[in-house]
């Protein structure tokens, strides 16, 4: 039995970023890069599956992305993942979430897992698309934002909670192979020691491009994606300030700023 | 007056041969059993992973023979009980001696070679001798009855602060038994010495040679005539002396075989403890060797020989116990009582023929001889159990090594993994950019030299604190203005500075700490200076001894004793003196782990301000609580803080004005203490760098604009 867990390498803004010159990302420098938090929690679901389990169960963490997320890899590895495979060409750059989630479908095809699991969303983009989208393209039922999980390996349903409005619970039965999004707070995350995450530097990762998965260029990049950014930019900030003083300093104030605002002068 | 050589000891006079025979079988049988104790007890410690030690045997033996004879770690902090150790110690020496020379003549050098010593001059000095030594013993055994049964002081209280009344190992009763026998079978011995003596007086009052020499033994012949004027007669004497002389024996005997299975081994282990100790054991923690397949300490088999010798050698004398913050606040630590649970749990399953299963030899958790992980993240790493141990145990290497496997297995507090995972990603534990760490330097009216591009004479190590927590920021930025009017030629590491790791080591994350240190060694290395210095002694600490073991040794001072020598050469000159009533609190990682006493007082003396000590002080100096990594562990709510502990020490200090600290951590845990102890307003809590500033000549004009 197999589980999958699709793992992204998110960027946080580190302080002071600028822009790309064609102004549609932030300048890749300025970034601090991590594992996805909701991807770090549906990754310890599958290695307590893993290790609940008294028949083998393989958990395969997969990335779409550059070199660097082969460190968000080695991560997964030290947590328990026993494989790690990244989908990677040139390509690739410029995907949407819809456009990764075919390159995850195809890549789940070829790994045959009886589950995928992916967090709900990711911290940068907040798109809480790719699992869903990953689904439809396999046609595998799916549940979202799932709270807490059931599963035995090998079972042919899976049984899950999700939180609804107001302290609902829902509890669903699904058939398997399923994609599950993981919501935060379904476990806790075991800690990576370093020393972990350095042993796991001599597993290997296995780098594989869209080609070698089946899939052209069309159906990858921008060219296979549903949307496109146009520009990324920091909204203006709302105008207010607080005026100090007693009343009369307040008052004399305030309609100073009126004089100016109807163009009178100080 | 008797013939010279006609003066010696009665030894054996008028046994029948059995008995002598007898009480040579019954030698042996003790010898034999002295010997198998003392070969399973090396046995144990053989059970432990390999240490090489550095080092001559000679310089440790010297070293250990000066520590034992001086008895200087035994009478710290507890002279009465050093004194009388002393005698103790002393008169079980001289009296060992003693024997030992009567068997050396008697069993050796008479029978194989016809030498004999033990006669005449030689024997009534060493008869006076060791009658003086009997009294120092039992005298001073006398005093530790006294201290144990009357005085009680709470470090001997043997309960547990990690354990609950009722769990089998709260309160060891056994201990106080065993610690009662030792005391009652050497003062019976002791005694029974002079009686038997006495007894032998009166029974051969008649020879001359024994009675007319007897006031060289004085306490024996001031009993003999005790005794004589009792009505004993010398008959009577001779059968006292028949019986007692068994008893004594038998009692002696007893105690040899018994040596290696009860508290009297400490004679040997804690000897041992001496020789081997590392006077770094706290300040300079072990790496992890490539080999070790699991870092930390599982199993007792984890501990190397060394360590398991430690345990052997605590006497249980309650001083790191009693030094102990955490067991001061209440927490459910005492050193002492670490190193008591695994010193049984060793005896449990090292001491038989075959080592238990590994699943039996895990020394994690609640059973009795397991250390509890809240135990374990009780620790400060303060150094205070090691500093005062008398007999070299090194506690802090022993948990730090116990942390690095709840590190691996991920086994602590939620916000501590959230921080190891900060300082990982940013370098730092305020989860800040990296580009953020310089910038206190915006502020500042000149210029700090970036030492990655131009050469300086001073490379300033900032350090977290320092650098990102906005009150310390202030002080940092007082420093800089310091060193600027000083004339310092001085630069920083900005963005490449990472965390020194001082703290992430005492955590126990190993890996963790080498990208640390690995990343500031090469930084540093891009720099060019002549010496480093750092208002932060736990960057201090870790720099000045553990870099080393990563290529990286450099000159590095402490902020106080680099002002000094600026104040020393007149590039800093006190102009307004202060008057204040201060007393000053010694940083953990300054004081005891680098013995950075006397600079800082010295400074508080040129600035004018008046300084009274608090009881804790210097080497006894208590931690404010932050240490191995507990500044990221939330303390649980309700119990007292180990700062707040100290600023209500400070605030019994009548008019205290000033509560001065030298370490960033300091000021941020004494601040919040000062406010929740609610001494606001009663007293101040100040960086030692602030008062300099004050004491200076204003801020030239140029630079007061700022």
């Amino acid at each position: 039995m197999k589980i999958l867990v699709a793992v992204k390498q998110v960027a946080a803004l580190d302080e002071d970023f600028e822009f790309t010159p064609d102004g549609r990302d932030v300048d890749p420098d300025f970034l601090i890069r991590d594992l996805n938090e909701w991807d770090d929690f549906a990754l310890e679901e599958a290695v307590k599956i893993k290790e609940a389990s008294s028949t083998p169960v393989e958990v395969v963490a997969l990335s779409v992305g550059p070199d660097g997320a082969d460190e968000i890899l080695r991560k997964c590895l030290a947590k328990g993942a026993d494989r790690a495979v990244r989908v990677w060409d040139d390509a690739v750059a410029g995907s949407d979430p819809i456009a990764i989630a075919r390159i995850i479908a195809a890549a789940v095809r070829r790994e045959a897992p009886g589950l995928v699991f992916a967090g709900v969303q990711s911290s940068d983009q907040s798109y809480a698309s790719t699992g869903i989208a990953t689904a439809a393209f396999l046609d595998w039922p799916h549940a979202a934002v799932v709270s807490q999980l059931t599963y035995a390996p090998g079972a042919a349903t899976a049984v899950f909670r999700r939180e609804l409005e107001g302290g609902l619970l829902h509890e669903v039965e699904i058939p398997c192979p399923a994609v599950f999004t993981i919501q935060l707070g379904i476990n806790t995350p075991r800690y990576a020691s370093l020393r972990s995450i350095k042993q796991a530097a001599a597993k290997p990762i296995e780098l594989m491009s869209p080609a070698e998965l089946g899939l052209d260029s069309a159906q990858i990049g921008e060219a296979g994606s549903a949307s496109r950014v146009r520009r990324m930019y920091v909204p203006e900030k709302g105008r207010a300030q607080l005026i100090e003083g007693n009343a009369a300093a307040q008052a004399a104030r305030l309609a100073a700023i009126i004089r100016e605002f109807k163009g009178e002068g100080a | 007056m008797s013939r010279a050589d006609a003066v010696t000891r009665i030894l054996f006079e008028a046994f029948p041969a059995a008995e002598v025979r007898l009480f040579y079988v019954l030698g042996y049988a003790a010898i034999a059993a002295f010997a198998y104790g003392a070969y399973v007890q090396v046995r144990k410690y053989r059970r432990g992973a390999a240490l090489a030690l550095d080092g001559g045997l000679a310089r440790r033996l010297g070293d250990m023979a000066a520590l034992v004879l001086t008895h200087r770690t035994i009478e710290r902090r507890d002279p009465a009980a050093g004194r009388a150790h002393r005698l103790i110690f002393y008169g079980f020496a001289l009296l060992f001696l003693g024997t030992a020379t009567i068997t050396l003549q008697y069993d050796i050098l008479d029978p194989l070679f016809g030498v004999r010593f033990w006669q005449g001059g030689f024997y009534l000095i060493f008869s006076l001798v060791l009658d003086v030594a009997g009294v120092a013993l039992v005298g001073g055994l006398i005093y530790m009855m006294y201290r144990r049964g009357w005085l009680r002081p709470p470090k001997l209280d043997y309960a547990r602060p990690d354990r609950a009344p009722g769990d089998p190992d709260f309160d060891r009763p056994q201990y106080r038994r065993e610690d009662w026998a030792f005391l009652w079978t050497l003062v019976v011995i002791g005694l029974t010495g002079y009686v038997l003596e006495a007894a032998r007086l009166v029974w051969l009052q008649a020879r001359p040679d024994v009675w007319d020499t007897r006031w060289w033994s004085p306490v024996g012949a001031l009993l003999a005539e005790s005794f004589r004027a009792l009505g004993m007669t010398d008959h009577a004497g001779g059968t006292l002396r028949h019986g007692l002389w068994w008893f004594h024996g038998l009692i002696a005997l007893l105690f040899i075989a018994l040596i290696p299975a009860t508290k009297v081994k400490h004679i040997f282990t804690a000897a041992a403890s001496l020789m081997v100790r590392d006077p770094l054991a706290a300040q300079r923690l072990p790496r992890i060797p490539e080999s070790q397949a699991q870092p930390g300490v599982r199993t007792i088999t984890d501990f190397n020989w060394k360590q398991l010798l430690n345990l052997d050698a605590c006497t249980k004398c309650g001083r790191c116990h009693e030094a102990c913050p955490a067991r001061a606040v209440g927490a459910p630590l005492s050193p002492r009582d670490v190193i008591l649970s695994l010193r049984e749990f060793a005896r449990a399953t090292l001491e038989s023929g075959k080592i238990p299963q590994a699943a039996e030899l895990d020394v994690h958790g609640k059973a009795p001889g397991q250390v509890a992980q809240e135990t374990l993240w009780s620790c400060r790493t303060c150094m205070a159990c090691v500093e005062i141990c008398p007999v070299a145990v090194e506690h802090v290497p022993i948990i730090v090594q116990m942390r690095r496997k709840l590190v691996e297995d991920g086994a602590m507090d939620p916000l501590l993994t959230k921080t190891l995972q900060t300082i990982h990603k940013t370098g730092n534990s305020f989860g800040e950019s990296k580009r953020k760490r310089a910038a206190w330097t915006k502020s500042l009216p000149f210029p700090v030299k970036d030492a990655r591009k131009e050469p300086v004479d001073v490379l300033w190590f900032v350090g977290d604190y320092a650098s990102f927590d906005p009150r310390n920021q202030k002080v940092t930025q007082t420093f800089a203005t310091l060193l600027h009017e000083a004339g310092v030629d001085f630069g920083i590491l900005y963005e490449a500075e990472s965390n020194a790791g001082n703290d992430v080591r005492r955590v126990g994350e190993e890996g963790l700490y080498e990208v640390l240190a690995n990343a500031n060694v090469a930084a540093l290395a891009g720099a060019t200076f002549k010496t480093i210095v750092t208002t932060d002694p736990h960057s201090y600490n870790t720099i000045r001894n553990e870099y080393p073991d990563f290529g990286g040794t450099y000159r590095i001072q402490h902020y106080t004793t680099f002002l000094k020598q600026l104040f020393a050469e007149g590039r800093l000159r006190v102009t307004s003196p202060l008057s204040y009533r201060t007393t000053f609190h010694d940083p953990c990682h300054l004081g005891r782990f680098n013995q950075g006493y006397d600079a800082p007082r010295d400074i508080l003396a040129l600035l004018g301000c008046e300084l009274v000590e608090m009881t804790r002080n210097r080497s006894n100096s208590f931690c404010c609580g932050a240490g191995g990594g507990r500044i990221w562990i939330p303390d649980p709510v309700g119990s007292e803080k180990p700062a707040q502990n100290r600023i209500k020490e400070a605030a019994a200090i009548p008019d205290l004005q000033v509560y001065v600290v030298s370490c960033p951590k300091d000021l941020t845990m004494f601040e919040d203490a000062l406010k929740t102890t609610g001494n606001e307003g009663r007293f101040v809590v100040r960086e030692l760098i602030e008062l300099i500033r004050e004491a200076l000549p204003a801020p030239r004009a140029e630079e007061a604009t700022a």
